[in-house]
């Protein structure tokens, strides 16, 4: 009766796997069986995440790309025989008040929170519907979406637009991917301990008042996120496709 | 417990299941039992309270029943504010009588009405105020839903209005319950083949309907829906609180 998150056999590309939320995940998917595919613009975090996935008894391959290129990404592609599951998760932000975003921020996150995201997915669809077997093995795309992809916030409204696009691209994704078994889902986290949320909320006003929004009164684990991910990129939610799962701590409840 | 996966895992835990005789309820109390959780099975058929104990007692954990119909407010809350020992409730009984808008009968919609948001409200009470009584680190609770309480279907309206009722409900106890760290959440599934549903999908144009509406081209099983609901009452989810855990093959994505 109960499915248990065993991810032997597949195949994970993870981006954004340097740091943070991507590590994390790429490191939980290991845990879980995966052959994690872990991709990165900094060749020493890569080194690192590499190494511990190692020490865990996991299996890696490691490339250093940026996402928004779409040329070297297709390259790693090529080198890679088979993909199952894609964790479509860098990103970054940054905060301005609506009426001060600067044009270049707009345009960097865009690029990278949506443009890189749907390209980076679409090649990686690509890859997964070309293998004979899918519609029996099924495979999995997890957007790193955001609780700012359900809710505004101040300050944060180009995230907004990015994430609640990520949002829609989903369930696009998943309507179109269905007749191959492939499974499109987001996470929503609330703030995690991260190292970009961790620069954030070195301003104490601002940690305090995001706090406060978060009726569990905590900020998420890295580990809340990246068990969330495993559990939608395994069978243990083979009839989920086109949703979220909302890590939030009760921030969108209210 | 990996790095930064972790375990599913319930040793130690109760969990009260309500409509535990048959369905979803059965095949829950049965998951949660292979995750290591005891199990309160409240029912109102005694030979299957007792064929659910043989299985249940089989997997090496505690059982404990009542034979029980969750509108016997008196005799429910008897039972439960004198258990020892609570940590999860899967507030699972309900009930549909699927008839058109124009034509439903004031007998069905109360019959409705009792179970599914009465019965409801109080099983959740009853048991968030035992398990801050017995003082627990932490609790979850998991409202059995539907998609129809995201979204409409045909002869659902009297369903649909308990079901949107339910999700109402499960963000306003999470909010609520949040300072006892006691997390409230719903699983949302579509039409599950159970004892219940077997007569519907008998009727080929139902069995038609379901499959057209559901992109993955597949019935939810109760395996699906038992595998998230043990996600969410397990430490695993200690993040995820006053949301709904969407299982419906990307039934609400279109």
């Amino acid at each position: 009766m109960l499915k248990k998150i065993n991810l032997k056999n597949k195949i994970a590309l993870v981006t954004g796997a340097g740091k943070g939320l991507g590590k994390a995940c790429a490191i939980a998917l290991a845990e879980a069986g995966a052959r994690v595919i872990i991709i990165s613009r900094t060749q020493s975090d890569l080194n690192k995440v590499s190494k511990i996935i190692k020490k865990t008894k996991g299996s890696s391959r490691s490339f250093v790309c940026d996402v928004t290129d779409v040329n070297a990404f297709k390259v790693i592609l090529n080198k890679i025989k088979k993909l199952d599951i894609l964790v479509n998760n860098a990103g970054n932000n940054r905060p301005e008040h609506f009426t001060k975003v600067k044009r270049e921020n707009m345009e960097y996150l865009t690029n990278l929170n949506m443009k890189a995201v749907f390209n980076i997915a679409q090649l990686c669809s690509q890859k997964m519907v070309k293998f004979k077997n899918r519609k029996k093995i099924g495979g999995s795309i997890i957007h790193m979406s955001s609780q700012l992809g359900k809710v505004g916030c101040e300050g944060r409204n180009v995230y907004n637009m990015n994430k609640f696009g990520v949002e829609g691209l989903a369930r696009g994704m998943a309507c179109e991917l269905a007749k191959y078994n492939i499974r499109v889902n987001t996470v929503c986290p609330t703030f995690v301990e991260t190292p970009m949320v961790k620069k954030f909320f070195k301003n104490k006003k601002f940690k305090n008042k995001m706090l406060k929004n978060i009726p569990l009164g905590r900020v998420a684990k890295e580990s809340d996120v990246a068990t969330a991910v495993a559990f939608l990129a395994a069978d243990t939610s083979e009839m989920i496709t086109g949703t979220s799962l909302v890590v939030d701590g009760g921030w969108t409840a209210q | 417990m990996g790095l930064f996966l972790k375990d599913i895992d319930l040793k130690g835990k109760t969990a009260l299941v309500t409509g535990a005789t048959k369905g979803l309820g059965r095949g829950t109390a049965i998951a949660i039992a292979q995750a290591g959780g005891n199990i309160i099975a409240v029912g109102r058929n005694q030979l299957e309270l007792n064929s659910l104990e043989k299985i249940i007692k089989k997997l090496k954990v505690k059982y404990k029943s009542i034979n029980c119909d969750v509108n016997d407010y008196n005799k429910i809350k008897r039972f439960i504010s004198n258990l020892k020992s609570l940590d999860i409730l899967v507030n699972n009984a309900g009930t549909n009588i699927p008839e058109p808008f124009l034509n439903v009968k004031k007998s069905s919609m109360e019959t409705i009405l009792n179970v599914n948001t009465k019965a409801v409200f109080n099983v959740a009470q009853l048991c968030a105020n035992q398990i801050i009584k017995l003082k627990k680190k932490n609790g979850s609770i998991i409202n059995i839903s539907s998609i129809f309480g995201i979204v409409a279907g045909q002869k659902r309206t009297v369903y649909s209005m308990t079901k949107f009722g339910v999700e109402g409900l499960t963000k306003g106890m999470a909010i609520d319950l949040a300072k006892y760290n006691i997390r409230v959440n719903s699983v949302c599934p579509n039409i599950v083949l159970t004892p219940r549903t077997k007569k519907y999908f008998a009727d080929k144009t139902y069995n038609k309907y379901v499959k057209e509406n559901t992109p993955l081209n597949k019935v939810v099983t109760v395996s699906d829906v038992a595998t998230s609901v043990v996600f969410l009452a397990s430490e695993a989810s200690s993040m995820i609180t006053g949301t709904s855990l969407i299982i419906d093959g990307g039934w609400t994505a279109k």
